[in-house]
């Protein structure tokens, strides 16, 4: 009845994606194997799983790499959650086709499909993590490069939308587990985030592997 | 009195009987022509509730929900077509002028709103507070702002970064954020369900303005029918579908129109057979039709004095309603024949008839005029249509026709067969006298046994939308997250500024509850029109600039933001403290003016209300809500289903109260007249069982009862007490003769088949009382005749 209020400013929009990608929600959770099937086979395994994550965005126009850090969670087949704990606590999850964000003691539900571009990095990410690749091809083209024992996937935007702001993506690993994305945004920003598996309590029940190789924070690189 | 013997005088007071009739015709005429008839579908909603109940009613009458549509364009070739013939049929419909807002999910109109929203977001922003403003709370904010950097979204904010590095602009859009948005597809709203592009618009016009509303739907329509692409195949390109409380109105209208032609026509032709049957005389059809012209004219005249209005409700089924006052002119034309001496007829008629047809007109009054008192406008216009032209065509009958046709009606038509089938009835009905009542008891167990059950029926029920059309109404509605209105928190104010200053405490103790997860979100006003005293609240926390400048500069150590880059923040947050005031009428004709008229309006008896329209969620619970709203002056909660059905369950109990007292208004009367307890209970008793019987009836065929069929029951009594006094009277005097009988018998030949064609509409107010009158009534003679005594079981047939 009061529909007539049904407002939106681009800025909704823009505060919501902001949120979720700043860091990319891509970076956690074993997951790529070579053979079609046999990643599939893997990935729908997986039915949660937890990893702390450290990242940094290098912003032209600013002196210096902004960081943070935080954990990053996943219960298939659709609830994502990215906790950040430094620099501010700020919270955002996704639960099937609702989205909630949590900043500054201020909490705002909104539906995940009226906003595109996030849906959209969102599913890729969840097919990825459920092992569903359709999710994941829907959205972008994937190039895979390396061996099983050091890969990365190279992820490009087939939206229009999203590839007005993203340029491309990589994600690199080892064996089931994703230990690092990259981000490069239209304009030259960047962000690098490297991920810790199985390093939250409870979670690292079906990730076979060198899980802690990755414990350290690594690659630093410069802007 | 003329008597006989006078024939000078007597041709002198027809003429002006004549000539007053023919003047009050012409002065109703002229009150008709100048009428406004509207056939909005308040009409169905009842009036004159308690003070929050009042409010809905105001706000589904004339509020947005009137005026708010929504738009489907499903199928087509792909999202891609039909994303594209959103964008043209909306811009077109933006560029019409006719619709104040237009939503299609396409943000790119947004760019003024967004500009106005930045250049005062120090009064609009509600994270603006000294604290924000500190040396701490600067460095949280520009930390919270940096976070946002180097993401997708980056690239809109850097170029805000130095002169809005607290992100209040962040903070209010995210306000802003609805809690159940559209999907978005090809950059406008989609359907979650279907493949259907989604249009949101609110008419300029009034909801009440069907006129300018049908305008407006039709340009919505050529709208369509352009932006398809040229040269499609009809069969793959998109389809338009409409719906919302305009549409409904638009189409209602042309549905009444529609069904009250064919009522009317299908009524006139199956009435004037009936006539000719009985009189085979066209002069006696004509003269027939004169009664009920009158009282059609008489009606509407009256409700537009009344009312300063006519629904086309009333113009459209008064007339069938009524259509029992041809019976005035059948027993007049019958029993005024056969006198001896020429000229005479009518006067016998006056002494032998008239009394009993003005006891049936009287007893008639008290049903209709339970219409009256219904609570319903559109039924209260029908009950003083039915009172005026009820007694306007007595009147006609007994002063007029006289005039015009001293001895009645001289063809005889096939009335001495229905006068035979008369006869058998009235002599055969009384053997069944105790298999009917063996019914009525039986009624009566059945009716008692399904007690409040039986009285189901809901406000809905009333709806004259079809349910195909509430369907789609419902999905887009859904479609687009457009609340339901399930849940309103109301808030009263005398003025503009207390009332806004009540809306932001009310909104403060839902954000809490929002925090907790027990309210997924709500939309207030205040959040693009905050008071006066918010604003300027907001306003002193800014500091000076050279504070403002010291304390930036503490803020950034560390930050790889330097303070030397902020002075475009230092001089923006001075130049807001020069800003005027945010009042509503800066906001008007904005995309921000659909949302303050949506959320906030003027009542019509004085003072202010907004609205603040709640997204319930998962964890939401209407007692805590309730519980965290307690305390606040002006707040009201309204749970929107729990408000109407409340309110139609007191209209029912109302009614009843009502029709107990016409029911008790008609048995005074008979009692006045008959004085004789004896002839009471026997006219009573074929209308009591009468009413058992279709009450038993209704109980057995499980239908859903509501105050319309209460309305209708009333009705039976009414209209079947009129046969019950002939029975009476043929009783009393003994007298049966085949033309009294034949009278009879088509006077309730024509009012079950008006009811009958009433009950037949597809507008459901209409319909139950069709479904419960045509019935009734014939009842109502088959049980006057089973249960009437020996006398007239004895009187053979004259002649």
């Amino acid at each position: 009845m009061i529909s007539g209020s049904k407002i939106r400013l681009d800025g909704c929009r823009r505060a919501c994606c902001a949120v979720l990608l700043a860091g990319g929600l891509f970076g956690f959770g074993p997951a790529w194997a070579f053979g079609q099937g046999d990643l599939m086979q893997l990935l729908a395994q997986q039915k949660n799983g937890e990893a702390r994550f450290t990242e940094q965005r290098f912003v032209h126009g600013l002196e210096g790499p902004l960081d943070s850090s935080g954990v990053l969670s996943f219960a298939a087949p659709d609830k994502l959650t990215r906790r950040t704990l430094s620099p501010r606590s700020e919270t955002m999850s996704v639960d099937g086709n609702t989205l909630v964000l949590t900043r500054g003691g201020r909490t705002r539900t909104t539906t995940l499909d009226s906003i595109p571009e996030l849906q959209g990095m969102v599913e890729a990410m969840r097919g990825t993590l459920s092992g569903d690749a359709s999710g994941l091809q829907r959205y972008f083209r994937s190039t895979v490069s390396g061996s099983a024992d050091g890969w990365s996937m190279q992820l490009e935007p087939i939206d229009a939308r999203l590839a007005a702001q993203v340029r491309s993506m990589r994600l690199s690993g080892r064996g089931g587990l994703v230990l690092g994305v990259e981000m490069e945004f239209v304009g030259g920003d960047r962000s690098v985030m490297t991920i810790s598996p199985g390093a939250a309590a409870g979670s690292a029940d079906s990730t076979p592997g060198p899980g802690a190789a990755a414990r350290t924070p690594s690659t630093r690189s410069a802007p | 009195m003329t008597g006989p013997g006078r024939p000078a005088s007597g041709r002198r007071r027809g003429a002006l009987v004549l000539g007053i009739w023919l003047v009050l015709l012409a002065a109703g005429a002229v009150i008709i022509a100048r009428t406004h008839f509207s056939a909005d579908l308040s009409a169905f909603l009842p009036a004159s509730p308690d003070a929050r109940q009042r409010l809905l009613i105001e706000q589904l009458q004339s509020g947005i929900a009137s005026r708010t549509m929504f738009i489907g364009i499903e199928g087509g070739k792909d999202a891609a077509q039909r994303a594209d013939v959103s964008r043209r049929v909306a811009a077109e419909m933006r560029r019409s002028g006719l619709f104040d807002q237009v939503q299609n999910g396409d943000t790119s109109d947004w760019k003024d709103t967004g500009t106005w929203v930045f250049d005062h977001r120090y009064r609009l922003s509600p994270a603006v507070t000294p604290e924000r403003f500190t040396a701490a709370g600067l460095r949280d904010a520009i930390v919270d702002t940096l976070s946002m950097l180097g993401t997708p979204a980056g690239n809109a904010l850097k170029p805000l970064l130095e002169r809005d590095p607290t992100g209040e602009t962040q903070a209010i859009a995210e306000g802003l954020i609805p809690a159940s948005s559209p999907r978005s597809e090809e950059g406008v709203w989609v359907s979650r369900s279907a493949p259907r592009a989604l249009i949101l618009a609110t008419t300029h016009a009034a909801g009440s303005d069907l006129d300018a509303v049908a305008l407006a739907i039709a340009r919505v329509r050529t709208a369509f029918d352009a932006a398809l692409p040229p040269g499609a195949d009809a069969t793959v390109a998109p389809r338009l579908e409409m719906s919302g409380a305009p549409v409904f109105s638009v189409q209602s209208r042309d549905q009444i129109k529609a069904e009250a032609t064919q009522l009317a026509i299908v009524g006139a032709i199956v009435v004037g057979a009936l006539l000719m049957l009985a009189f085979a005389s066209p002069r006696a059809l004509l003269i027939a039709v004169l009664p009920v012209a009158s009282g059609v004219v008489a009606g509407t005249a009256t409700v537009s004095l009344v009312f300063g209005g006519v629904h086309g409700l009333t113009m459209g089924f008064g007339g069938t309603l009524i259509g029992e006052t041809v019976d005035y002119a059948i027993y007049y034309l019958i029993q005024a024949r056969g006198a001896a001496l020429p000229g005479t007829g009518w006067m016998r008629w006056r002494d032998i008839h008239w009394p009993t047809v003005r006891l049936g007109l009287l007893t008639s009054v008290c049903g209709f005029a339970a219409l009256v008192f219904s609570g319903f406008p559109g039924l209260a216009q029908l009950g003083v249509f039915s009172l005026a032209g009820l007694i306007a065509a007595a009147l006609v009958a007994r002063h007029v026709l006289p005039v015009l046709a001293p001895d009645g009606a001289t063809g005889m038509g096939m009335r001495r067969q229905m006068a035979l089938l008369a006869g058998v009835l009235v002599r055969g009905l009384p053997r069944l006298r105790w298999v009917f009542s063996g019914l009525g008891v039986a009624a009566l167990a059945l009716v008692l046994w399904q007690g409040a059950h039986l009285w189901r029926a809901d406000l809905g029920a009333m709806s004259p939308v079809p349910k195909s059309a509430q369907l789609l109404d419902a999905e887009l509605r859904g479609d687009i997250g457009a609340s339901d209105g399930g849940t309103l928190v109301v808030i009263h104010g005398s003025d503009v500024q207390s009332t806004l200053r009540s809306t932001e405490a009310a909104g403060e103790r839902l954000s809490a509850l929002v925090d907790k997860g027990e309210l997924a979100g709500f939309e207030t006003v205040s959040r693009v029109l905050p008071s006066e005293a918010a604003q300027a609240a907001r306003i002193a926390s800014l500091p000076d600039a050279a504070t403002l400048r010291a304390r930036l500069a503490e803020a950034t150590q560390g930050l790889p933001l330097p303070s030397a880059r902020l002075e475009p923040f230092i001089a923006e947050a001075q130049l807001a403290r020069t800003q005027p005031m945010i009042e509503r009428e800066d906001l008007q004709g904005g995309p921000l003016g659909a949302l303050v008229g949506a959320l906030m309006f003027e009542r019509p008896g004085g003072g202010w209300s907004t609205l603040i329209s709640l997204h319930p969620g998962a964890g939401f619970d209407a007692g805590r809500l309730a519980a965290a709203l307690d305390g606040l002056a002006d707040v009201q909660v309204v749970n929107v289903g729990d408000e109407l059905s409340g309110l139609y369950s007191r209209y029912l109990h109302e009614a009843f109260v009502q029709v107990m007292l016409g029911a008790l208004a008609v048995l005074l009367l008979l009692a006045a007249w008959l004085r004789s307890g004896r002839r009471l209970l026997a006219v009573c008793q074929p209308l009591v069982v009468a009413v058992l019987l279709v009450l038993g009836g209704m109980a057995a065929l499980q239908m859903a009862l509501g105050i319309l069929h209460l309305v209708g029951l009333l009705l039976i009594v009414a209209v079947g007490s009129n046969y019950a006094l002939f029975f009476d009277q043929l009783r009393e005097t003994g007298r049966a003769d085949e033309d009294t009988l034949a009278s009879l018998m088509l006077a309730n030949l024509t009012t079950v088949i008006s009811f009958g064609l009433i009950a037949i509409s597809d507008i459901p107010a209409l319909s139950s009382i069709g479904r419960v009158v045509a019935p009734g009534a014939l009842l109502a003679l088959l049980l006057s005749a089973a249960f009437a005594r020996t006398p007239v079981a004895a009187a053979a047939p004259a002649r």
